[in-house]
Order: C-alpha cells, then structure tokens, then sequence
C-alpha cells in the first residue's frame, strides 16, 4: 500500500526520531513510503486557541497538499484528531458546510500509525522486541477524540520482552493542552507533576504515548525532576530490535 | 452582608492563588475523586445510558426551540392552578420581584433551598438591602453562609471544605445567627449534620416565607421539579406559606413524561445515586397540602442572547449536575472560585461568557482557555453538550474581539507570523534549520527559554532540537519517495468575517420599558428567529421504558435497593401486617405516630402507641411533637428504590412525611414498578408528589453519603407480599 507520511511539524523538528521509526515499521511490513515535501503544520494550535483564521488557512494548505492521497498517516493523535474533527467543526461554526464537507473527506482518508496498523493493515504483531518495562499514556486525543483504547496497548503487549504497566487513572490529562500549557502554565503544570507522580507508581522505565506533544510536558517535568525515566513515541518502541534473536 | 463574587482579575492569576493552597487541593482531589467513582459505578449499571443521554440532549433541544411557546404554556398551567408568574429581563428586575414579593409578606427573614438561579442574580444581596436576611438551608449553603464564603461548586458549595473545617465554622459561627453547635461537636460528618438539623430545625418550622430554584419545571402541567437529598428542599417548598420559585427559562420541559428521562440523567450524574433520596413535585399553590401562595420568577438574565447562538443553545441544555465539574483535571486542581462566579468548572467557562455577552472581562476572556480541551467533560455530559468545541468557538470570539479592539496585541500578532511561517514549507524548513543550530550546542536539554516560553521552562526542560530534521534524513536516505510538488495555493479565509456582526450582541435588554413578560418573550422569539419552531418531538423511545422482572424480582430488586440506602425492609402478608407495623414503632421505639386520616383501620389495629389522625389537620407544632408517621404510598420504582408518595390514598399532606423523624411506608406488591418510565406513566401528572428513596441523606461533607439531616432519619418500609 501507498502511504503519504503526515509527519507534523513537532516531529520534524523536534523529535524526527518518529517518523523514522514510522518509516522503519511500514517498510518493513512491506509499504511504500512517501512524503510530500510541501506539508508544514495542521493548524491545530491556531484552531484551539482561537485563531479559526489561520488555523483554516493551514487547513486548507494541509487539504491540497495530500489531494491526491488515499492514504495518510500520522504519528500524532491530536493533529490527526484535529484534521478529522477540528477541520469541519471550524468550517461549520463559519457557516461554511461545503468546506466542512471537504475536510470530511481528507480526514476519513487520515489515519494515526497504531490506528492505521491494527484497523487498516490489521496488524496487531510488528514483530518489534523491547525488553523493558513499559507505560502508555493514553492521550486525550487517541483516546476521547480518536478513540484509540485498546489497539495501541495490544500493538505494545505483542512486542517481545515488553512488560506493559498501567498507570493509576491513566484516562487523565497530563496537562499539556497545546497553548494550555503557556497560558495556564501553573495548572498545567500542577496537572503535569500528578500525571508523573502517577507514572513513577508504576516503576517503569519507558514511558510512552502516541502524542509526542503530551511526553514533551510530561518528560520536561521527569527531566527538571532528573528522574532517569525515558520517554518514547509508540512508534519508536514498534520499530526497535532491540534485543531480539538474530537469526 | 453576603458575599458575592466580584472579580474581574482572568483564570491563571486566581489559579496561583488556588494551586498553593495545599489543603484546598487535597480537598479537591478526594471529594472529586469519590464522586467520580460514584458516578461511573451508576451510570455503568444502566445500560441503556447512551440512549438516555441520547433522548435528554433532544427533548432539551426541542424545548430550546419551542421555548416562547413551552414558557406561555408553562405560564398558563401554573396560573390555572392558583400561582402567579413573574418574568424578569435581567438580574436587577428579579431581585426586584422577589424583593417587592417579601415585602408583601410582612416578614424580615425567608429560607432558602439552593438554587444556582438566586447565586447567579445575587438574590441574597438584593434582599439584604432590604433588610430581609435569608437563610440558606442546604448544608453546604450552610457552610458557605456560616463562613463568609463562597461556593465553589454547583452541587455541593462547600466542596472546598473539609470535616474539620466544616466542624470548626459549625462551632465559630453557629451561634451568631441562631442556635449554637454543640460543644463538643465531633468532625464526624453524622455529627456535623445533626448540628445542622438542629441549628435549622425552628426556623423551618416558624419560616413564613420560601425561596426556591426548581431543576425542572413542566409545561404542559405547570409542575415544578426540586431534586434534593436532604429534606431542607422539602422543608421550604412544602411548610412555609410564601413560596417564591426563581427558575432560569431554560428550565422548561415540554411535558410530564419527559422527565422519566431526566431523573435518570440527573440523579446519576450529580450525586452519583440511582435517585436523590427526595424529589418535590407541586403544581401552583397547593393551600392545605403546601403553601396557599405561590410564585414562579421565570428570569432570562442573558439566556434568550445566548440561545441566538448555536453553542448558545447547547449550553442551555445544561441540568446543572456538575458532573463535568467531577471530571475536569483543571478544576481539580483549582476549585471553584478560580472561575470568579457562581458556575464553575468546564459548564461555567462555557455558560459565564454566554450568559454576559457584551461584559466582557479579563476573567471572562480568559474562562474559554481554562481547559486542556481534555473532553472529559463531554464524555459525562449527562445531555450531550459538546464543551470542549464551545470553548473552542468561544476562544475564536475572544481572538475576533482582540482583532477589532487590539490589533497590535503581541500574541496575535506572533500567532499570525507562525501561521506565515508554516505557510510555506520553504520558511518552516529554514525555521527548523535554525532550530538545529540550537541542536548543535553542547547541552542535552534546555532548562530556560525567552518569554513567553519562560512559562514552560519555569518547571518544565525543553528539548534540544536535534542537529537533523526528519525531511532532511528523509530527502537523503528516500530520494525516490521524497515528492516535491509547486507550493498549493491556498485562498486566505474569505469567509471569516460575515460572523462577526452576530457577536456584537446587545448587553440584554436592560433600560427597555417593555414590560418584563413581553420582553422575554420577544427576545426568545427573536433568538429563535425564523428557523425556530421546526423542530418536533421524537415519539419514539429508545431507553428502556418497560420492566422485564416478574412481581418477587421486583419485590426483591427494590428490597434491595433500599436496603442500599440504608432503609430498613421487612416482608409481611395482610394477615400479619397490623402486627409488623406494630413491631416497628415498638422497635424504634415510639409513643407517638401520625397517619392520613383515611388510613385503613386494619393498619392501625394492633398498633400500642398514641394514634394522631390528621383529622383535624395536625399543626407543625403536632407533628414534630410525634415520634412517626405510618404512610401508604402511589407507586414504587424497584430499580431506584423510589417510593412515590403524590397525597394520595393513605398518605395524605406531604408534612405527614417529613416532619416526624421516622417513617413507615407501607407498599403492596401491586404498587411496585420497575423502572422509572413505569413510575412516571403511573402517577397522576398534576398531583403533588413526593419521592423518597431512602432516609433523608447529604453527600455535602466530602462528597460521602451520610444518612440524616432534616427529613425523617429513619425509614422502615414493609413491603406487603399478596403470597409469602
């Protein structure tokens, strides 16, 4: 299968990391890659703070340039969510039904990587080893607004060596919340340390999420803290070897 | 003088102060966490919830759009019935009413049930003013009142407040405005709530005059809803001889039936309860049986502008349950007076800048962007009311409002060189090059960054960017698949601005001299507009509306269930019935009982205390001198254990059921229903009803239930089996 990589602007220039573990995984299950070079930003810190102006300009940017793909995928619950969701209830809350319409189209043609793993590819084994003791974070995203709940954490039970740990009411904000976490620093933050608190019960090593948005508060904090504990993409922990039998 | 909120200083600076406060967080998270997993063990036993929620979202909608026609319907019925209707523009023309309606009366204090509606127009102070000083009379309003406080919660004021505070205000304050808490007063919530019995127990007996809200009130009956725990709801609405009810406009409901939707929703929502343990419902005056004079205050104070508005009239759906207030991680964390008025938590950032269009505040700009938009809200919205996409479209207002008045602001306008920069994917890559010189540097993280970054990296490191981006290793190791396509044209939004003129909303209709009814009801109706009126009502029902169980799992399923709140159920068939009843006063132990006058004699026959028929009409002074009341009752729903008592048969006026500190209710097998359409579907519509579902109860303390405040604390309930 094609697939147009949707790699958002936080990844490429913060944490490309991702992507490439994206890459690695659907290469190796045997699709072919492609990026189109014109792609930049969602659009999802304007919509959510307000700025429905420009959020929709990059929208509709987002909209032409993967035109001509059947498949997108991403590895961000929210940009996605915000391209499924976000995208037409901005166009509607302007009265503008067609455009919503449009941007109906494109987002049931975007897909988030462990969504589009276990529900279009149908896999649920990528045949990864991690030999560590691991937390997913279910974001609000991939879980309130994608409703990605038990995909991801089977996508993680199958990797080998992996010991997949629950985190106490891991169904609550961390805190992040995009503008959020600037404008309401101190909640943000008050939200962010009780969400850690909850992920050093666990005793993990790894902690993970499919949002690298939310593990960059939530790791800020573990690392002013100097807590040891490493934070990865899903899609990181889908791609590695680490430790497997050579064959 | 009582206080209000007058703050205009915006979220984040109130949240400092809140987010210190060690205790009040503490507080916070366990009451909020007790009640959240009250509230999920509830709704998780239904599982025709989504369909509930599903028929409460469109029967409020309905009667959003039909509301000029459903609030003269409304007015028409409750009239008919004896009470009289007031319409109030704004804030200061309610308080009028109610002031000049006390005044009336002669008397210089009212109590009080809880009502949001009175917080919001700040009915208290009005009063003062007057020199009327009125009593709250719930617990937690009790709290907050004795405290010089204010509430922090819809449902439960006092959440802010933990035992030993509780305690500590109960012995300071007390004694002040009437009798004193006892000296040595425990922190035992049980205690607590005892103290507050008898603080309030002569003032409801000798109280002239009731202020009330009403969480329902129904059009096609004219039939007022008062959902309550503790019985100091029924002490007001049921003793006094005044009652003055002030309900929101938005509160209307079509028709009696709809509420077999609504006390599913709401109970399970707020309190985390399958029912409330009490539930008023009168229709106009009800002279011999409640207060001979009654008044409903129907106020519009900003809601017919907001119904203008598609997320507007959302909101309007709103049953204050506070349920998004449980669930919400930011008002955990600050409480409730971070959101500076009397709706807090995700409703009140969504309802207070809808409510005060044109008002515009730092604190009411500021409310739509206090939340992380984590949908938490949303998913326990009892009606379905999508919060976090209001916020959103409240927060764009707030951006459309800075366009116009402050188009220099610096977040705008590096809001709009980001969106330059991302609009080409020639300057994102420059913009990212950069950020990888920063990667080059010989850190592994950075701990302090310019403002207005410095907020994040106050408590927060920030990663390095790396030295590579993704599409550089992209272009590199993937030159085949690297697809270079022209830069897409995009049309800047044209289509941003025909909105606006809709935003630049009146403040109300203050200063109007249109008389107050036509005054709302023109501006229901011309919010309404001409795509008003079109919507109809489903008659179709998707929940559950018929039982399944035969007459021993009914009999059994309510048992149960009452037993679950901490009534005590005995089984007897007619031959031993006279004898068990006598059991029960013996147990208790009583000297005394009252009962209807039309109680069968066979109930009564082997009864060994003093009888007191309430022929002639036993005084409050009578009734609170008895030790029980022996009752019949309509109906009971087994699947809440719900008694309906609706002065019926056996029963008689609703003081036989409140005053006296303990209660027989006697139920036939042929009287018990299983769910709660059943309930409603048999109980005559107009009637003046009573529900009970267990002894009087407050979950204000912590959010924990307790058993026993105003209404009888004891309930015995003995279930007559046609075979046993």
């Amino acid at each position: 299968m094609k697939v147009a990589l949707f790699i958002t602007c936080v990844n490429d220039g913060l944490f490309p990391n991702t992507p490439r573990a994206v890459v690695e995984v659907l290469e190796r299950l045997g699709h072919e890659v492609v990026f189109p070079t014109q792609q930049t930003c969602c659009g999802q810190m304007h919509l959510n703070a307000g700025y429905r102006q420009e959020g929709l300009h990059l929208a509709q940017r987002f909209r032409e340039v993967f035109s001509e793909y059947d498949v997108i995928v991403s590895p961000s619950a929210s940009c996605v969510g915000t391209v499924r969701d976000l995208y037409a209830t901005s166009a509607r809350s302007l009265g503008d039904d067609a455009l919503a319409d449009e941007f109906e189209e494109v987002g049931r043609r975007t897909y988030e990587f462990s969504e589009f793993l276990t529900d279009v590819l149908q896999v649920t084994n990528v045949g990864a080893s991690f030999p560590h003791r691991v937390a997913y974070h279910p974001t609000c995203h991939s879980l309130r607004v994608l409703g990605l709940d038990e995909a991801p954490k089977t996508l993680l039970r199958n990797v080998e060596g992996l010991t997949l740990v629950e985190i106490p009411e891991e169904d609550a904000c961390c805190g992040f919340g995009g503008m959020f976490s600037i404008k309401n620093s101190d909640t943000s933050v008050a939200m962010g340390q009780d969400k850690f608190a909850h992920v050093r019960a666990t005793g993990a090593d790894v902690l993970c999420a499919l949002d690298n948005s939310c593990l960059t508060h939530i790791g800020g904090l573990a690392s002013r803290a100097k807590s040891g504990i490493k934070i990865m993409h899903v899609a990181e922990i889908l791609a590695s070897r680490e430790g497997a039998a050579r064959v | 003088m009582s206080k209000v909120f007058d703050t205009e200083l915006p979220f984040p600076t109130l949240a400092k102060t809140a987010l210190a406060d060690a205790q009040l967080r503490a507080n916070l998270a366990h009451a909020t966490t007790t009640i959240r997993n009250k509230r999920l063990k509830v709704v998780g036993e239904l599982d025709d919830w989504e369909e509930l929620r599903n028929a409460g979202a469109a029967i409020k909608d309905y009667s959003l759009d039909h509301l000029d026609e459903l609030c003269v319907e409304l007015e028409k019925n409750v009239t008919a019935h004896g009470g009289v209707v007031h319409w109030a523009r704004d804030a200061a023309e309610a308080n009028d009413i109610v002031v000049k309606l006390v005044q009336a009366t002669g008397v210089d204090s009212v109590v009080k049930v809880k009502s949001m509606a009175t917080a919001e127009i700040e009915l208290n102070v009005a009063l003062e003013k007057h020199g009327i000083t009125a009593y709250e009379t719930d617990l937690a309003e009790l709290i907050v009142q004795l405290g010089d406080d204010l509430p922090s919660h819809i449902l439960v004021p006092a959440i802010h407040k933990n035992r030993s505070q509780i305690r500590q205000i109960f012995l300071d304050e007390m004694g002040k405005s009437g009798l004193a808490a006892p000296a040595d007063l425990s922190n035992d919530p049980q205690e607590l709530a005892a103290a507050a019995r008898a603080h309030l127990r002569q003032r409801f007996l000798s109280a002239k005059v009731a202020i009330s809200g009403a969480n329902f009130v129904i059009a096609d009956t004219g039939a007022v809803v008062v959902v309550e725990s503790e019985g100091n709801g029924r002490m007001c609405l049921t003793l006094p001889e005044t009652l003055i009810s002030v309900v929101g406009i938005e509160k209307v409901l079509p028709n009696w039936q709809s509420l077999e939707v609504f006390m599913q929703l709401l109970p399970r929502s707020s309190t985390g309860e399958r029912m409330n343990p009490y539930t008023s419902i009168f229709t106009g005056a009800t002279p011999g049986n409640g207060p001979s004079d009654f008044h409903l205050v129907l106020i519009d104070n900003g809601r017919s502008s907001a119904l203008a508005e598609e997320t507007g009239r959302d909101v309007l759906r709103c049953i204050r349950c506070s349920a998004c207030l449980n669930v919400c991680p930011v008002y955990e964390r600050t409480g409730g007076h971070t959101y500076g008025n009397p709706y807090p938590g995700p409703i009140g950032a969504v309802l207070v800048p809808q409510l005060r269009r044109g008002q515009r505040t730092p604190l009411e700009d500021s409310l739509p962007y206090a939340s992380s938009l984590c949908g938490a809200c949303y998913v326990a919205c009892p009606v379905k009311i999508d919060i976090p996409k209001i916020l959103v479209r409240l927060r764009s207002e707030v951006v459309d409002e800075k366009r116009r008045e402050h188009p220099r602001d610096p977040e705008l306008l590096s809001m709009r060189v980001i969106e330059k920069g991302f609009s080409s994917a020639r300057l994102f890559q420059r913009a990212i090059a950069l950020g990888g010189l920063v990667g080059r540097l010989p850190l592994t993280t950075l701990r302090l960054l310019p403002p207005p970054l410095n907020k994040w990296s106050a408590a927060r490191d920030a990663p390095l960017p790396p030295a590579t981006s993704f599409r550089s290793w992209f272009a590199r190791t993937h030159p085949e698949e690297n697809i270079s396509s022209p830069a897409p044209v995009t049309s800047t939004a044209a289509m941003v601005h025909h909105h606006d003129a809709l935003h630049d909303a009146k403040p109300g209709h203050v200063g109007s001299d249109v008389a107050g009814r036509e005054g709302v009801l023109s501006s229901i109706s011309t919010a309404l507009g001409t795509k008003g009126h079109t919507s109809t009502l489903s008659s179709q029902r998707e929940y559950r509306i018929a039982g399944t169980l035969d007459a021993d799992a009914r009999r059994g399923l309510l048992k149960d269930r009452l037993v679950d709140y901490r009534a005590n159920v005995v089984e007897c068939d007619s031959q031993t019935l006279a004898s068990t009843i006598n059991q029960l006063l013996v147990a208790h132990p009583s000297q005394s009982v009252a009962a209807a006058a039309d109680t069968p004699a066979q109930w009564l026959s082997e009864i060994a205390a003093t009888v007191h028929l309430d022929e002639p009409a036993l005084s409050v002074t009578d009734l609170d001198a008895i030790d029980s009341t022996l009752s019949g009752c309509a109906v009971a729903i087994a699947q809440t254990g719900t008694i309906v008592l609706d002065s019926g048969p056996h029963q008689g006026r609703r003081a036989l059921s409140l005053i006296p500190d303990h209660l027989i209710v006697v139920i036939h097998d042929d009287q018990i229903l299983e769910v709660v359409p059943e309930g409603v579907a048999r109980v005559a519509a107009n009637s003046t009803q009573t529900w009970i579902s267990g002894p009087s109860a407050t979950s204000d303390i912590e959010l924990e239930r307790i058993e026993g405040v105003h209404g009888p604390r004891t309930l015995d309930v003995v279930l007559v089996t046609s075979s046993l």
